[in-house]
């Protein structure tokens, strides 16, 4: 095993040689790769040298218990697979991207070996099992004091916490508490079988159903070898972008509240209800719910694609002069300018994904680095700002409104020359294991799933939201206390996705 | 700021008359599942629910538990002679037998329900104030709570207010199935709530728990935790759902609207 990559570009081919691993196979968009449990930490060094965006690290029981870690690197998603390996909190030390990971995944084995709620002893606060009670302070001083903000909050959000260390103005320390909603959702899907499993995916983080939906779909499909028919993909890409669009408006008309901007929130919530409302004439749905399942989709949108197209085109026109409005009221834009500025180097140290990551910079969208379903033959223009502050994120969402908008469009005219089936079947008594992925709103969604004679034996969801919460802890570098709201909707994420 | 406000006018009114005016749920709408013909029904009909929400008795009759169903249309799609969507919103009911459905009994509550808190205070009429509290919902349930401040549904109109501050709460609305995390902060923001108070079970995971088994990790609806005045089910339920709820649980509905 040799040492630094120097020229990462060559690594492409050579990446098993370099490792000294054995590659296994894989369906496209994968590198599976076989190291020995005391391979593995060196293995990752590597891959991350090699400018790798670490995913997530799990324990997999197909097609042998091991120790499987998950990597983004050229377009393709690395698995380093160690058999009999155990996490041991090594990488969290040296990669904060892997921290929470890691340390969910001991602390869950802790549970499930019976030793009760005391956690692993290198661990000096559980993560997974907070108490909305315990403060441990870090900053001292005379006139530094913690509020705890959570989890029941002002106004109506989803619970989680936040540990703000401050001597009034300035924030030295926050630390973002997560797990208060684990609802065991991954353990929920273990019996179902596929066509049911997927009603829990839908229900992981109910902002994103669609995209979890279809990550969860695409998993089973990638296990099982099935194959979904292009129609199918054309409703799916059309229904994942709608829910892009809900989910930037809710952002964008969260940030006009934060700022007092009543009808600028007032304008964007009314954008929000009717693209609810659209996807409700479509699905039944208000979250689009129910549609997608692993094979295809169980409907065609029971709405016409002209009079769909028609909506489209006033929501885009609307659309245009409330942006203009937005970006043109200096009240607002003043606020967002510099706020929760996130460095590039921090960004990525920490692997963020997500209009968050897009926002300083890095080019990173699933759909884009691998692409699947429809976006294979749909155009797509990833947006990324520079600045890393809170303007910059609202500013890629703006962008990817409008680029949702005209993939729209293109996927319209996909359904229109796509007839014909809307579902491959599975196979009765399946067996496999396999990743989906989908880009959620909130960035890259990486869902593995292992199936044992047609029933789902195990799920792992490495969900946006928790990757990127992590980065939360460091948004206040030249920030006030008061900037707050505005920083963590600038984040949009969920507590739901990222507590599972 | 100007150009803002005329912005805002050009627009009109979008606002919803209801509970004046019933509003209209989209045709296709999955609002509750409705049954058609509950006799004579085989045990396999049982094993279509993901939820349990589907049962068979001895008399091979069938029944519906409203507050289990997640609205998946697992049912609908397999028995279409027996199971169909209703296009309706309003489905808050005011005690748990009321959203279980049986044979052709479409209604029959057992049990009387607690006096609305419009009743237990007589002058709270057009000032309610509301807090929310999450209890491990999966996130969908606080965007449609959210939506009934938003002009479409503007609840304002109705006298209910949002407050931060569970001491100043009249109403709680309860989201989730209630994890172990979650279950302390919910029973210390109700018991400061000053009486008289009431709680509005919001979603199928917190009537019942849904999806989520009761477990060690949540403990399977609001109800095995604290008295629930109102439960709105769905999936997650849609504003007017929730809205058609808490005028229940005020008991700010004419007679003749209350029959969900």
């Amino acid at each position: 095993m040799t040492s630094v990559i120097h020229n990462p570009t060559m690594l492409r081919g050579s990446l098993p040689e370099h490792l000294g691993a054995p590659r296994e196979p894989a369906p496209a968009g994968e590198l599976r790769l076989r190291v020995a449990p005391t391979a593995f930490e060196p293995a990752v060094r590597m891959l991350r040298d090699a400018g790798a965006r670490f995913v997530t690290i799990f324990l997999a029981d197909t097609p042998e218990p091991a120790l499987v870690g998950v990597f983004a690197l050229y377009g393709e998603l690395v698995v380093l697979r160690a058999p009999g390996g155990d996490a041991d909190g090594s990488i969290g030390d040296w990669w904060p991207a892997a921290r929470w990971a890691e340390q969910e995944l001991i602390e869950r084995q802790f549970e499930s070996r019976g030793a009760g709620g005391v956690g692993p002893p290198r661990f000096e606060r559980r993560l997974t099992a907070p108490d909305a009670d315990l403060l441990d302070r870090r900053v001292d001083g005379l006139d530094v004091f913690t509020i705890p903000y959570g989890p029941v909050r002002s106004g109506i959000f989803e619970a989680i916490q936040f540990q703000i260390e401050t001597g009034g103005e300035d924030v030295p320390r926050i630390q973002t508490r997560p797990f208060f909603k684990h609802r065991g959702m991954e353990r929920r899907f273990v019996g179902l079988r596929p066509d049911r499993a997927v009603y829990v995916a839908e229900r992981v983080a109910g902002i994103a159903s669609v995209a979890y939906a279809s990550a969860f779909s695409q998993a089973v499909e990638r296990a099982l070898g099935v194959a979904p028919p292009a129609r199918a993909e054309c409703w799916r890409a059309l229904y994942a972008e709608l829910e892009r669009i809900a989910c930037h408006l809710d952002v964008i008309a969260k940030q006009a509240e934060t700022t007092a901007l009543y009808v600028g929130q007032a304008r964007f919530q009314i954008l929000k209800e009717r693209v609810t409302r659209l996807r409700a004439t479509l699905t039944g749905s208000r979250f689009g719910r129910g549609v997608i399942v692993p094979g295809g989709v169980r409907f065609d949108g029971t709405m016409g694609l002209d009079e769909l197209l028609a909506e489209l085109d006033h929501l885009e026109r609307d659309l245009r002069r409330d942006r203009r409005l937005f970006l043109g009221t200096a009240s607002m834009t003043d606020r967002l300018i510099g706020a929760g500025r996130l460095e590039r180097a921090l960004v990525e140290d920490y692997s963020a994904v997500g209009p968050l990551a897009r926002g300083s910079g890095l080019s990173t969208d699933a759909r884009h680095e691998r692409p699947y379903g429809d976006y294979r033959r749909l155009g797509l223009r990833v947006v990324t700002h520079r600045e890393g502050d809170a303007m910059a994120r609202v500013n890629v969402r703006f962008g990817e409104l409008s680029e949702s908008l005209r993939i729209l469009r293109q996927s319209i005219d996909h359904l229109r020359r796509r007839d014909g089936q809307l579902k491959t079947s599975l196979p009765e008594v399946g067996n496999g294991a396999g990743f989906g992925w989908a880009e959620a709103p909130q960035g890259e969604l990486v869902i593995w799933v292992e199936i044992r004679d047609g029933v789902v034996h195990r799920v792992h969801v490495a969900s946006p939201s928790l990757r990127n919460w992590a980065l939360f802890d460091h948004a206040f570098p030249n920030d006030v206390l008061t900037d707050f709201a505005f920083i963590e909707h600038s984040f949009g994420l969920t507590p739901a996705g990222a507590d599972r | 700021m100007l150009e803002w406000i005329l912005r805002g006018l050009s627009q009109g009114r979008v606002t919803t008359r209801y509970p004046r005016r019933e509003e209209p749920a989209p045709p296709g709408y999955r609002g509750r599942v409705a049954l058609l013909d509950a006799h004579d029904a085989g045990p396999e009909l049982a094993a279509l629910c993901p939820t349990g929400a589907i049962t068979v008795d001895g008399q091979r009759r069938l029944a519906l538990d409203r507050g289990r169903c997640i609205l998946c249309g697992a049912c609908v799609e397999a028995a279409p002679d027996r199971f169909a969507f209703d296009a309706r919103y309003q489905t808050a009911a005011r005690s748990r037998s009321d959203l279980i459905v049986a044979g052709d009994d479409n209604s029959g509550s057992s049990e009387p329900p607690r006096p609305t808190l419009g009743q237990r205070a007589g002058a709270l009429r057009r000032s309610i104030h509301v807090r929310h509290i999450d209890c491990g919902s999966d996130g969908a349930e606080e965007w449609e709570i959210q939506a009934l401040w938003n002009p479409y549904y503007d609840i304002q109109r109705l006298g209910f207010f949002l407050t931060a501050a569970p001491r100043h709460a009249d109403v709680l609305l309860v989201t989730g199935a209630v994890t172990a995390a979650m279950r302390t902060p919910l029973e210390r923001t109700w018991e400061v709530m000053p009486e008289p108070k009431a709680l509005v079970a919001v979603g199928t995971d917190a009537c019942s728990g849904g999806l989520c088994d009761a477990g060690e990790l949540t403990a399977g609806g609001v109800d095995t935790v604290l008295p629930v005045d109102v439960y709105v089910p769905g999936s997650p339920p849609a504003p007017i759902a929730i809205m058609h709820g808490l005028l229940l649980a005020t008991g700010l509905l004419r007679p003749e609207e209350v029959a969900a």
